[in-house]
This record gives C-alpha cells, sequence and structure tokens, in this order.
C-alpha cells in the first residue's frame, strides 16, 4: 500500500510540471530577426497535382531571396508550409496557427482554400494573398488579394478575345459553357452572366460536370444540339481533356473554337488529352511559359533545374514562384514605410501596418516580368489584372497574344450573385 | 432519336467499365464474404504501377503489362495474408474497417511514390471512332467492352469447372465443412485476393488507358458499388448486366433529364438506384437470399 | 463496472453511479478544473484543436451509438453532420434566427434525414446496410451542392454563434461552449445505456432475430437509433458551421465518414469512454502528422521526390486502423479497462 500511495503522489506531481510547463513549451524558439509569412499549399489530396510545383516554387523562390539577395532590406523570410490537404479543417487549423504565431500575412493557392479561411481572415483582419483566385474571395473587397486574374476574368478576356480576333461571322457568335462544379466553374459563369450581352455573345447553353467524369458525351450531344461556334470550359486538366476528347469523336472538334480556363492551359492538358487532340485549343493564362525572355527567368530555370527538375515545364511553378517575388516585393514596400519594430510583433496591428502599406501600396511592380504587373488601386482587391491568351501549337502551348486587361466586373452589384 | 442511340451506346460503354471493377468486388465476396472496400485504391495503384513500367522505366508493351499481373498477383497476396489472415472469424464490422485502412493506407503509398498525382498513360489504343449509325464510341471503349465480357465468361468458366473455382464457392457458403474437408482455406483466401486483383489491375489499365490516372478512379470504385447492389453480390453475371443498366441509367437519366433538372443530375443516379434497390429487392437482380437462423 | 478491491455496494443508487469511489471524483474533478482553465494557457492553435475534438467527439458519440450500441453499420456520417450544419448555416444566416433554434433544429433535421435514409435497416444488415450509408452520404452531399438555398458550389457563411447577447467569437468562448455540449452529450450517452433503450440496442445489435423474439420492437428500435445518432451528428455539424464560419460541401467528404468510422473503432465500439479516447488520439495524431512531422521530414529527406512526405499521414492512419483492428480489436477502452485491472491488482497482475 505505501508503493501504491508513493506512486499516486508522483503521477501527481509529474502532471502538474507538465501542466505548468506548458507555456514555456509554446514560447520556447530562437530570435532572430525574421518576417514570418504563413503559405498554404494543397500538398496532399485531390489537389495534389498542383499543390506541390505551387509548394516547390514558394520555397525555392524564398530561398532564392534568402540566400542570394540576402532576404528583404537584410531580413530574412521565415515562411512556415503548411498542407491544407484541400480541406477546410485543415485550412482553418492552419490560419489560426498562422494567426497565433505571429505571421504578418498568409498565402494559399487555391479559390477553395481561401474560400474555407476567408471568413476567418477578414474577420480578424488578417490579410491574405491568393494565387489562382475567384470572384468570390473578394467580392466584396475587404482583407483578401487576389495575385492574379480570377476564373471570371479568364471567360472576360477570351471572350473579348474571341470577338475581336477569331469570330468571322455576322451577327452574335453563339457560346456553350461547360463548367466543373466548383467555384472554378462558377466563376466563369458569374462573369458571362455579368458581361456576355455586354460583349454581343450569345450564351446557348451551360452544362455542368464533375472532376471525376469518365464521358460526357451526353452534355456535349446537348450542346452540339445548340450549334454553338465557340465552347468554353472551365475545369481542371482531366475534366478538360475529357471533355475535348469526346467532342472530337463526335466531330465537334475541330470545327468550332475552343477555349480553355487557365487552371486547364497547362502540360497536364496536353498529355492528358495528347498532343494530336489538343492542337489549336486556345486558352488563358496569367504567366509567362519558360523559355521566355524576362528578367526573372533564368534565376527559376536555375533553381527549378537544381532543386525539383521534375517540375521544369510546369506552369503552375511559374505562377509560385511569381507569388513569392510578390510576397518579398509585399514586405518591402512595408519595412520602408512603417519599418521592422512595427511588423515584428505579428499582432493585428502589424497586420494593419502590412495591409495598408505593404499589399495597398503595391504600384506597377513587374515580378520579373513572369506575370502582369501588380498593383492596388481602390475597390479592386485585385493585385494583378491582365493575362495572355495562349494556344496548343504542336503539343506546346504558345502565346498568341500580348497581356490583356480584364475589366472588373462588380459582382456585388449585380442581385443574382451570391444566392 | 440519333442522340437516344449516342445516349444508348456511351451508357452501355461507361456500364461496362463499372462493371469490370464489380466483377473483383464479386470475386472477393463470392468466395471469402468480404466486403473489399479499397477496390477503387487498388484499381488506382495498379495504374500507377502501369504507368512506372510504361512511362518511367520504358519498357515496352509486351513486357510491361504481364509485369502489372504479376505485381497485381503480388499485391492480392500481401493484402491477405498480412492483415486478413489474422481477422478470419472476426464480426463484418471489422472486415470492413480493415479494408477501409488498407485503402488509406494504399493512398498514401500511392502520395509517397508518385506525388505528381495526375498522369496520363501512352495511347494503348488506336485514336479512330468506330460509327455505328449516326453515333460514334471511340475504340478504347470497344476494348474495354470486349476484355469484359472475356474476363466474365474466364470468371463464370472457372468458378463452374475448375477445383479451385468449386473451391471458393464451398468456402463462401460453410468455411467449417471445407476444412472438414481438407481444403486449405487460407489458400483459397490467398488465390482469390490475388485473382481479384488481377481482375482490378486490368480494369484500372484500361479506364486509365482511357480518361488518364487520377484520384477520381477512387470515386469509379464507389460508383461501382451500385452495380454490384444491383446485380447482386454474388453474381458475375448480375454483374455484367446490372452494369450496362447503371451505365444507361446515368446516360438516359443525365441526357433527358438535365434539361428539366439540375444539371449534373448524371452523377446522382447511380446512388439513388442504390437506395432504392436496398429497399425494393435488397438481394439484387441475381443475388441469392440470405435466410437468417438464430 | 469493475471497481477495486474492497469497494462494495449496499444500496442500488450506489451501484448505479458513474463516479464511486474518492479517487473517481478526486480525477474527474482534476480533470475539469483542466478543461476549464484551458484558456489560459493554450494558444489560439491549439484551443482550435481543441473545439474540433470537442465537436468531433460529439458526432462519434451519436456515430458509438449508431454503430457501437445498436450494430446499424453506418459509413455515411459525415452526410448527417452537414445536414445539420448547413441547417444552422441557412437557419442563421438567410432566416436570422438565433443561434439556439438553429443548434436545436439542426439536430432534429439531421435525426429525421437519419430516420429517413435508416429505413432500409429494417430489411437489410450488416454490409448492405453500409452501402446503403454510402449512397446517403452521396446523395445529401449532391442536393447540397445543387440547392440554390444551401448556396450551392460557393458555400454559405455562418455568423458568430450567439446566446442572449454574448457571442463567441474568439476560440477561447467558443471552446466552453463546445466543452459544455460535448460534456451533456458524453452523460447522455453514457446514461442511454443503463436504460431500457441502451438495452434494446444492445439485444438488437448481438442478434436481432432474438430481439425480435424476444418483444423488442425492430422498426420502433432501429429508427430510434439513426434519430438518436444523427441528431448528434446535426448538433456537432451545427457547432462546426459557427466554429468555421464557412461552410462548403467539400468539407463533409467520404472520407470524413471513413475517419469517424476509424475513429470509434480505434477508440472501442460499445463504450462511451471509447469515442473520447479515439477522437483524441485521431485527432491529434493527425495535427502532429501535418504541422510537425511532415515538414521535418521534407527538410531532413531531402533525396526524394519533392512532397513524398505528404503521403506519410494516410499511409500511417491506414496502417494505424489496420493494426489495431488486427492487435486490439477491442480498442483504446479495452486496453484502458485492462491497464486499470492491472493497476488494481498489482503486484498480482499478468
Amino acid at each position: 500500500m505505501k508503493n501504491k500511495r508513493l506512486l499516486i503522489i508522483t503521477t501527481i506531481i509529474c502532471l502538474a510540471l507538465l501542466v505548468a510547463a506548458l507555456p514555456v513549451f509554446s514560447a520556447c524558439g530562437p530570435k532572430e530577426k525574421t518576417l514570418k509569412v504563413g503559405i498554404m499549399t494543397p500538398t496532399t489530396g485531390v489537389a495534389a497535382e498542383k499543390g506541390v510545383p505551387l509548394r516547390d516554387a514558394n520555397l525555392d523562390c524564398i530561398e532564392y531571396i534568402n540566400n542570394e539577395l540576402g532576404g528583404v532590406n537584410g531580413y530574412k523570410i521565415k515562411a512556415l508550409n503548411l498542407d491544407s490537404q484541400y480541406k477546410a479543417d485543415q485550412a482553418v487549423a492552419n490560419i489560426k496557427k498562422f494567426m497565433d504565431d505571429g505571421y504578418l500575412f498568409f498565402t494559399t493557392s487555391s479559390s477553395t482554400e481561401m474560400g474555407y479561411v476567408q471568413a476567418i481572415a477578414n474577420r480578424a483582419g488578417f490579410p491574405g494573398l491568393v494565387a489562382y483566385s475567384s470572384p468570390s474571395n473578394y467580392h466584396p473587397p475587404e482583407h483578401i488579394y487576389g495575385q492574379m486574374p480570377d476564373y471570371g476574368d479568364d471567360w472576360s478576356a477570351f471572350a473579348e478575345y474571341y470577338v475581336k480576333n477569331i469570330w468571322q461571322g455576322t451577327g452574335k457568335p453563339k457560346m456553350a459553357l461547360h463548367l466543373l462544379n466548383n467555384p472554378t466553374g462558377a466563376g466563369a459563369k458569374n462573369a458571362a452572366k455579368a458581361l456576355a450581352d455586354k460583349l454581343g455573345i450569345e450564351i446557348v447553353d451551360i452544362e455542368e460536370h464533375a472532376a471525376t467524369t469518365q464521358s460526357e458525351t451526353e452534355s456535349l450531344v446537348r450542346i452540339k444540339a445548340k450549334n454553338p461556334d465557340v465552347l468554353y470550359i472551365s475545369s481542371t486538366p482531366k475534366p478538360t481533356a475529357q471533355i475535348i476528347k469526346n467532342a472530337v469523336e463526335l466531330g465537334m472538334f475541330p470545327g468550332i473554337t475552343i477555349g480553355v480556363c487557365h487552371a486547364a492551359m497547362t502540360k497536364a492538358l496536353v498529355d492528358l488529352a495528347g498532343a494530336d487532340i489538343a492542337e489549336g485549343v486556345y486558352g488563358v493564362f496569367p504567366t509567362v511559359s519558360w523559355g521566355e525572355d524576362v528578367p526573372a527567368m533564368a534565376k527559376m530555370t536555375e533553381y527549378c533545374q537544381k532543386l525539383h527538375p521534375k517540375d521544369y515545364g510546369n506552369m503552375d511553378y511559374v505562377a509560385a514562384w511569381a507569388q513569392s517575388l510578390v510576397i518579398a516585393e509585399i514586405l518591402k514596400k512595408a519595412l520602408d514605410n512603417v519599418g521592422y519594430d512595427k511588423l515584428a510583433k505579428g499582432d493585428a496591428k502589424a497586420w494593419e501596418a502590412i495591409e495598408k502599406y505593404g499589399f495597398q501600396k503595391l504600384d506597377s511592380y513587374n515580378v520579373g516580368g513572369l506575370q502582369s504587373p501588380v498593383s492596388y488601386t481602390a475597390g479592386d482587391n485585385r493585385l494583378g489584372k491582365s493575362l495572355r491568351i495562349f494556344q496548343v501549337k504542336s503539343g506546346k502551348i504558345t502565346a498568341i497574344t500580348s497581356w490583356q486587361e480584364a475589366p472588373l466586373i462588380k459582382y456585388e452589384e449585380f442581385d443574382w450573385y451570391g444566392k | 432519336m440519333a442522340e437516344f442511340l449516342q445516349f444508348f451506346i456511351t451508357g452501355i460503354a461507361v456500364g461496362m467499365v463499372y462493371a469490370l471493377i464489380a466483377l473483383a468486388f464479386v470475386l472477393i465476396w463470392k468466395s471469402s464474404s468480404v466486403a473489399n472496400l479499397a477496390l477503387g485504391q487498388i484499381v488506382l495503384l495498379s495504374s500507377w504501377f502501369t504507368y512506372s513500367m510504361l512511362v518511367q522505366a520504358n519498357l515496352p508493351v509486351w513486357l510491361a503489362l504481364p509485369l502489372v499481373i504479376i505485381f497485381a498477383l503480388f499485391l492480392g497476396w500481401v493484402i491477405e495474408r498480412f492483415t486478413l489472415r489474422p481477422l478470419i472469424a472476426q464480426p463484418i464490422l471489422s472486415l470492413i474497417a480493415v479494408t477501409l485502412g488498407i485503402g488509406y493506407f494504399i493512398e498514401g503509398i500511392i502520395t509517397f511514390i508518385w506525388p505528381w498525382s495526375v498522369d496520363a498513360l501512352p495511347r494503348l489504343f488506336p485514336r479512330d471512332v468506330i460509327h455505328i449509325g449516326p453515333a460514334v464510341i471511340s475504340q478504347e471503349y470497344a476494348w474495354v467492352v470486349g476484355i469484359c465480357l472475356f474476363v466474365f465468361v474466364l470468371l463464370t468458366l472457372f468458378f463452374r469447372y475448375h477445383k479451385m473455382g468449386i473451391a471458393m464457392r464451398a468456402t463462401a457458403d460453410d468455411q467449417m465443412a471445407v476444412q472438414a474437408c481438407g481444403i486449405p482455406v487460407t489458400r483459397v483466401f490467398s488465390r482469390s485476393w490475388m485473382f481479384a486483383c488481377v481482375v482490378a489491375a486490368i480494369g484500372g489499365v484500361l479506364i486509365s488507358s482511357i480518361g488518364g490516372i487520377t484520384h477520381g478512379l477512387i470515386e469509379t470504385g464507389l460508383k461501382s458499388f451500385s452495380v454490384v447492389i444491383l446485380g447482386g453480390l454474388d453474381s458475375f453475371g448480375g454483374a455484367i448486366i446490372a452494369g450496362p443498366i447503371i451505365g444507361l441509367c446515368e446516360s438516359l437519366g443525365g441526357g433527358y433529364l438535365t434539361p428539366y433538372t439540375w444539371a449534373g443530375v448524371k452523377d446522382i443516379i447511380p446512388f439513388v438506384i442504390i437506395i432504392i434497390v436496398m429497399t425494393i429487392k435488397p438481394y439484387g437482380l441475381f443475388g441469392e437470399t440470405r435466410i437468417e437462423r438464430i | 463496472m469493475s471497481l477495486p478491491c474492497g469497494i462494495r455496494n449496499y444500496t442500488y443508487a450506489r451501484d448505479m453511479t458513474i463516479l464511486r469511489t474518492r479517487t473517481h471524483w478526486a480525477l474527474f474533478t482534476g480533470l475539469l478544473a483542466l478543461l476549464l482553465t484551458a484558456p489560459l494557457y493554450l494558444g489560439n492553435y491549439w484551443l482550435g484543436v481543441g473545439n474540433l475534438i470537442g465537436i468531433t467527439l460529439i458526432a462519434a458519440l451519436g456515430l458509438n451509438i449508431l454503430v457501437g450500441y445498436c450494430g446499424q453499420l453506418s459509413i455515411g456520417h459525415a452526410g448527417f453532420i452537414a445536414v445539420g450544419a448547413y441547417t444552422s448555416a441557412i437557419l442563421t444566416n438567410r432566416f436570422e434566427l438565433p443561434f439556439l433554434i438553429g443548434l436545436i433544429s439542426a439536430g432534429i433535421t439531421a435525426g429525421i434525414i437519419g430516420i429517413i435514409f435508416g429505413l432500409p435497416s429494417v430489411r437489410v444488415k450488416g454490409f448492405y446496410l453500409a452501402i446503403t450509408t454510402i449512397a446517403a452520404q452521396f446523395i445529401i452531399i449532391w442536393v447540397i451542392n445543387h440547392w440554390g438555398l444551401t448556396g450551392g458550389f460557393e458555400g454559405i457563411n455562418v455568423p458568430y454563434a450567439s446566446i442572449g447577447g454574448l457571442v463567441f467569437d474568439n476560440d477561447a468562448k467558443q471552446f466552453y461552449l463546445i466543452m459544455v455540449i460535448a460534456a451533456l452529450g458524453v452523460f447522455f450517452a453514457k446514461n442511454l445505456a443503463r436504460t431500457k433503450i441502451g438495452r434494446a440496442f444492445i439485444a438488437i445489435r448481438d442478434n436481432d432475430l432474438a430481439a425480435e423474439v424476444m418483444g423488442v420492437n425492430l422498426l420502433y428500435y432501429k429508427l430510434l437509433a439513426f434519430f438518436i445518432g444523427c441528431f448528434f451528428a446535426g448538433i456537432a455539424g451545427a457547432l462546426l458551421a459557427h466554429w468555421t464560419g464557412t461552410l462548403s460541401a467539400e468539407q463533409f467528404s467520404f472520407t470524413e465518414s471513413i475517419l469517424y468510422v476509424g475513429m470509434i473503432i480505434i477508440g472501442g465500439l460499445g463504450t462511451t469512454l471509447g469515442p473520447i479516447l479515439g477522437v483524441v488520439f485521431i485527432r491529434i495524431l493527425q495535427q502532429l502528422l501535418t504541422v510537425e512531422v511532415v515538414p521535418w521530414l521534407e527538410g531532413t529527406f531531402t533525396m526524394f521526390p519533392a512532397g513524398f512526405a505528404s503521403g506519410v499521414a494516410p499511409m500511417f492512419f491506414g496502417l494505424v486502423i489496420v493494426l489495431f483492428l488486427i492487435l486490439e480489436p477491442r480498442g483504446l477502452a479495452h486496453r484502458w479497462a485492462l491497464l486499470k485491472a492491472a493497476y488494481r491488482l498489482w503486484p498480482f497482475s499478468y
């Protein structure tokens, strides 16, 4: 019995010590002067095909900035990359960790991840930057900023280009939309609803598909019956490839024009569909292609070949490298305007400072030529507003235009928006 | 009318794809009464392995495909030996949960070895389409239908005439009696899992040559559950017939209902069919009704 | 309940109490003190994890009643949680009703949907019922995605929970709310097992034909099990909606349902302690893997292709579920009971 009492007392003491030591655990860590940024990417789960190159480029570029440029104004960037697994509860847990541990702002890769966390971020005033955005992320505009044009802008830029340069008939061209059943598709649908009349396009059919579709022949049969001149597909590479293949089988393509959004205009589309089937497909993309002559291409190629050679040629790598350059520029602007000490605390005041003096002071930063220049204009949380039209030629995705600016659509002013 | 023919043909083709995966499921159920909920993941793993052989190791087709079959045999053996053998007499919840765990585990392995989650197989079939009246069907689907029927015939003959096939059916009926007769039950289980994985691998190769290798193969695996339920869990013939039926319902339902109801109604049809079948005829069209006694 | 040596019960009331000895009371008070003072020493992130554990616990308790006590295999639980979450979201966002009404209606709606999809349980059992619940999950998610009222694919924003004038706008306040409701849930589930309804459930699980012969009304009790299980899921869903702030159907995937089944199996079916242990174990494992282990692995083993370590989490989970089922099919609760017995009988335990 004496032994048992001793055992109980020892256990209680150990537990008490553990409880007392908890605050110590959360507070320990090296104290050097860094700028902390949270980076969220979907490196596992259903979006891992995009998440892995996005994460690789984000971290490679930050390594480049820290090692070769000595950080931002001498301060190193300390980036924490967390995997959102493309799931809401994990994304929410991640953003709480960012907010808790004194990070200055956060970035996500996709509109869906941002959609999961934007309510929390907006309520706390924690600014965020999203690479592939959707209008729902920043309409109405609060603390979330889009690095590149969104899926709605994709549609409007492509539609405008089509009407001006490809359409050769008389009257209004007829367009059919094939949308993925998530914000990617919804972005294009909303833009079409808002702008189709003004651009002079008649939308004859809107079809939807799931990301796991095996065959879209039956929906294409319906579309074929309406005799459209152009088909716009707003989806990810695999369903887009499936639709294009089925359209070829039905004899619709080549014949009508097919345009795809930036999520699909990647090497994966050409691989999945086959270079001969995808030949001639138009698409938009907000960044340059590999091998173009722009200032940042050399360093990006060098780091990519050195650290992640499998990602060479992947457009998502370019987008995330550009995102890290924008991160550095935001930090630089904020440091120039308010200084390190105010930002070091990483609390709500620091977030306000980063937003007002970092994000909102961006003015024609050229992001090494990799994407359209980023600027902030009041009322428009899109930082990058232009994209280029591409076409698949001999299995390669080649640019056929220069930067086209996509117009600002104030979705919140339409009463059908958000219902 | 031309639309109807197109919907009809596409429906049957897609349905045969489901039926192929369903055959693998029925095989395991018929021989060991285990519900293999990891089927989608096994299909995905075999597809990735095929990709490895054909693209990463650059082997010619006539060498790569037999290697895939050998891999599938090995996979089936490993799964059965290490996870199902210890659980031989456990209640059904444990077996189902174990297959769920195996599914999770295989997903992890796939992400571990091939982290870039989407890729395409090199084209195995010619590109031209076959015209049947005003409708078209791509050659890939024709091959799928053909191979599926071939596998079905093979399996039915095996289960009816081959010694091991009859042993499998006996084991599903009464394990203890089979053991009393001297047939090694563990070997029967092992063989059935190995064959099921081979069928799943064949299905995986065919499906991914059509649409590429993506995570969505797992959802396709779930849809083939509706084929299994409709056809009856322990009937090959049921799977072959129910597959096209489900494919047709999807295709025709999607084709004709979508303009009147919601876009995307096509996705939900297999699951609604499951609920309807469960309420009306729980054992499916061709399944055996189970009689329970206290 | 097994008691230490030397404790005897002389009245029914004594026999039926949950906390019997002084040690029980002391440990219980200690645990309560620890939980109630948690916001003082845990940061926002760990409080968030605690909230997630609380919400998952409520849902897991419901699933345990359905699967563990009544034996109705259900792999569609995430769908019912989604029903609760969206009901509460719609009522508080679109119709601007108070939070408490949203909470109760979420539970009731989920329960009713549970009854509807549980109707096949009267005809089928075991695996067939599992397939039906999988189908139910997909149908529910599809309806959520395609119904305008639920915001379709873009999701719906959910305002903060508020009772009277008190707004639960940070993790600490939500922690108290969720802990109180979780405690009520645990208490209810524990008592349910000891009543007539609980005994009927257990009879149905063990052999439903015999139960029917004995006079247990199968239809009534099976549907009641679905109702109670999905009621808990609905409440958990409503709390989840207000905690996350925004809902989209992708949060309630089939993988989540599998995870719930895994949680209660690892914890131990058919006990009240089981879901608690299982939920805590799995959620903390998830957080540690995602936040600590994976970045460390990525950093250390750079020779492997990029992104290799992200497969570690599902691999580990699958392995844990399989190993638990093979080695300890009765779950962590059983291990805990063995540990207690060993401790009490020491040095004669073996």
